[in-house]
């Protein structure tokens, strides 16, 4: 009867959606819908210099030009963008001059979330455990940034986007939209338009960053969507690590999340960027409500010698639409793509990756595991491509689909372009569901089907798993058992 | 969009380009800007065609025109299907080809065309329980022709189809293999060869979607390009919602022996069903230097070390056709257009 009461803790220990509160809170909200006035005030709220402001507006008017792409393997209805307020805030009394003046029910938002907003909660755990500050954005501003001094010691600017459009402006138009242009896509020139903050990163020549920099992005209120934007950029020989995590309230409305993520990497620069996505994924017997996750994320190696490597583990949102990108221009440059995409519920992924060779012996690796379950829909979808000039370029890819139950749909599809004889390129792809063998293996061994099934799963993604920062490795393995809950039996 | 409706329409809105997801790799609409006359009749002799000696059934169309094959039930057969572009004009061909129940046919295929021609070919093919099929397609069109093949395949349970298409290119070649798998312990074999030189450019599509229980499906194309030539390889495998126990395997390699030869690649894998098993491979490059190394230090020249190379990697996939004669056929042609 032990085992039982254990068993019947332990599912329910396993919530189904643990962020999915919403935080009460005072917020100021621009009018609903969307037109070049509702851009106006989102610039004017923000207190940005004219130049900004018409960027925005020539974005706005892109947009309007533009059309929704629809070759993606999901479907959902067609979104109302006049029926969502593109800027949220909570209301702040006159700019927070340190943590103690920020509304203490964000920093309860925050608590529960369990984010360190406070520096010397970080620091009070083990001695010697791993710094890392954090830029919090809730709805459509940055609520709060840590470590800003130290890093500062360095020469790292780590900071809000409109901060470093109010203080570092040269900067900004120096790099913004030059790896995202404008009118990319449909998504990201709505972003442009009415992208309401985000985080900025620039590390300067030869400097590693002393700790990992993370962004904590939270979508709280009704009817809103998250539009942020960063640009992290990295001089010659700089090094950085970034994480960035995301979860939202359970709502029956779907909500739209449609962000930007660039990177600049110049001579020998590196950048790590992991992502730990768990966006609210819609109830998963009716498939209501739930984020739409559009996000356009691309890393540009314009020096020689320079590295990007993506990680992701995907596990919200009801649709994701997502393929961080790397464009290896420099040199001998290399580009890395971890995913794991885990589908549950009614959850749509279409997700994958870019490698675009254009320098000479470039490199990347692409490594995607995905997984579906429910009536879920899962798809890996890549290029890599090698242009004339790209010689002695190489790639090895790997994709890998799980399918576990009757009703789920899992699919591979890469477009492979080369256009010289120097490059070599390799693909493989498997799609099997988890072996009968071995679930009873390990069902033998005492294990409940529910561990069996977690035990293997854990096995199947572990190549993914071990490229994420310590940190999020442990959340993101707790986040894989959570996320397959309910799939088995 | 297709060629098809665009030849009977005249209208070249009608043909597909790369905005077409199924197209971006083989644009018609960016190439016709006007579509040639229709072919005149043509009453001529035609010189011989590469399987004339194998096969006793033929089938000649040229410039156009329709063709029936069927094979009773329990029967035997073997036919020449040739489809034949004279001039620089533009037509279309439809054949229908039947198996009853048992039937057999090995079914030797080509295509021979001429500067200036465009032509489409419609074929539709049942196999009746039981039925085999081996379809062996050479496609000797010329560099300034335009060709374009669609094969609709209907498989019933218990079937077997094996087809190997050998193609060495056009202006614009497209080759494409559509099959409807029962599964049944249906077997479906789908193999390719491209050799592509000077500015020519060939495409293989196969669409093969598994609707069934136990169906099987083992696909490789493999292609040589050199020059400013562009080989293009489409697969994709569907397994629709309950079709368990498929195993489906699909293959794609590609050697480009210049810097400015163009391979892409799309194999795709749409699975909607768990009990599966499938997997594909990808792999474009050029010849492999250590194997090279190997072949010179045993005192073998680069020309012919390069030349036993690129035969033995093409002939992974010639060794694969299961009637003999055909095979020493394709064997042939194949040394011919690699040129060695």
């Amino acid at each position: 009867m032990v085992a039982v009461k254990k068993t019947v803790e332990h599912v329910a220990s396993l919530e189904k959606y643990k962020h999915g509160f919403v935080t009460d809170i005072e917020q100021d909200f621009a009018p609903k819908g969307l037109n070049a006035d509702i851009v106006r005030f989102i610039s004017a709220k923000k207190d940005e210099p004219q130049w900004m402001l018409d960027w925005r507006l020539d974005a706005f008017e892109r947009w309007l030009a533009l059309e929704e792409p629809d070759w993606a393997k999901v479907s959902f209805p067609r979104i109302d963008y006049q029926d969502s307020y593109y800027y949220a805030a909570p209301k702040e009394k006159v700019g927070p001059k340190s943590l103690d003046e920020v509304d203490p029910d964000l920093l309860e938002t925050y608590k529960k979330l369990g984010i360190p907003l406070r520096e010397q909660e970080v620091l009070a755990g083990v001695v010697g455990s791993p710094k890392y500050a954090v830029d919090a954005v809730f709805d459509s501003v940055s609520v709060v940034t840590t470590f800003k001094k130290e890093l500062a010691q360095v020469g790292v600017i780590f900071c809000s986007m409109s901060e470093a459009i109010r203080e570092h402006p040269e900067l900004v138009k120096q790099y913004l939209g030059t790896v995202v242009p404008v009118s990319d896509n449909y998504f990201a020139c709505l972003n442009a338009a009415v992208f309401s903050d985000g985080s900025f990163v620039y590390v300067p020549p030869g400097v590693r960053c002393p700790m990992e920099l993370s962004t904590y992005f939270r979508i709280n209120a009704e009817n809103s969507g998250q539009f942020e934007r960063t640009l992290i950029i990295a001089d010659k020989g700089a090094y950085v690590s970034y994480l960035e995590g995301c979860t939202a309230p359970m709502r029956d409305e779907n909500q739209l999340h449609a962000a930007v993520v660039e990177l600049v990497l110049l001579d020998d620069a590196e950048i790590k960027y992991s992502t730990v996505q768990n966006w609210y994924p819609g109830d998963p017997e009716t498939g209501k409500g739930g984020i739409y996750n559009f996000v356009t994320k691309r890393g540009d190696c314009r020096g020689d010698r320079s590295k990007v490597s993506w990680t992701q583990v995907e596990t919200g949102s009801s649709i994701t639409w997502k393929y961080p990108s790397c464009v290896l221009r420099g040199n001998e440059s290399s580009g890395e793509f971890y995913s794991i995409a885990i589908t549950n519920g009614r959850q749509q992924a279409d997700t994958g990756t870019k490698m675009i060779h254009l320098g000479a012996n470039t490199r990347s690796r692409i490594i995607s595991k995905g997984i579906s379950a429910g009536r879920s829909s899962n798809t890996y979808r890549g290029l890599v491509s090698a242009h004339p000039k790209a010689k002695g370029a190489r790639n090895f890819t790997q994709c890998d689909s799980l399918l576990i139950g009757k009703h789920c749909a899992a699919h591979t599809v890469p477009y492979i372009e080369a256009r010289n004889g120097q490059s070599k390129f390799e693909h493989e792809a498997t799609t099997t569901r988890l072996s009968e063998d071995q679930l009873f293996y390990a069902m033998q061994r005492g294990l409940s089907q529910e561990e069996a099934v977690q035990l293997l799963v854990n096995g199947f993604v572990k190549d993914v798993l071990q490229e994420l920062p310590m940190e999020f490795a442990v959340e993101a393995q707790k986040l894989v058992a959570i996320s397959l809950e309910g799939s088995v039996g | 969009m297709s060629l098809a409706s665009a030849l009977k329409t005249r209208d070249v809105t009608e043909l597909p380009g790369k905005r077409d997801e199924d197209w971006r790799w083989t644009d018609l609409r960016g190439l016709i800007r006007v579509l040639p006359e229709p072919s005149p009749r043509f009453t001529g002799d035609v010189p011989a065609g590469l399987f004339d000696r194998l096969a006793a059934d033929h089938h000649v169309l040229v410039n156009g025109g329709d063709a029936r094959i069927e094979v009773a039930a329990g029967r035997k057969s073997l036919a020449a299907l040739r489809l034949v572009s004279r001039g620089a004009g533009a037509h279309a061909n439809r054949v229908t080809i039947t198996l009853a129940a048992g039937a057999r046919l090995r079914l030797l295929e080509t295509y021979e065309s001429d500067a200036g021609s465009v032509s489409q070919t419609t074929l539709s093919i049942t196999l009746a329980e039981g039925a085999a099929l081996e379809r062996i397609v050479v496609a000797q069109d010329h560099e300034d022709a335009i060709t374009v093949s669609q094969a609709e395949v209907q498989l019933a349970p218990g079937a077997d189809f094996g087809q190997t298409i050998a193609a060495s290119g056009a202006r614009r070649q497209r080759l494409e293999t559509r099959v409807a798998h029962p599964g049944g312990r249906a077997s479906l074999r789908l193999d390719g060869i491209y050799l592509l030189a000077d500015k020519r450019h060939s495409d293989q599509t196969t669409v093969v979607t598994h609707d069934g229980l136990d169906g099987t499906t083992i696909q490789l194309t493999k292609g040589v390009v050199r020059d400013q030539a562009r080989g293009v390889f489409q697969g994709r495998i569907i397994v629709s919602e309950g079709a368990d126990r498929t195993d489906a395997r699909m293959g794609h390699h590609a050697l480009i022996l210049s810097d400015r030869a163009e391979v892409d690649a799309k194999p795709e894998l749409e699975i909607y069903a768990d009990d599966v098993s499938c997997a594909h491979g990808n792999t474009v490059g050029a010849l492999d230097e250590d194997a090279l190394f190997y072949a010179r230090q045993r005192g073998i020249p680069e020309t012919e070390a390069r030349a036993m190379l690129t035969e033995a990697f093409i002939g992974q996939v010639v060794d694969r056709i299961w009637f003999e004669e055909a095979r020493n056929v394709v064997r042939g042609w194949a040394t011919r257009a690699l040129g060695v």
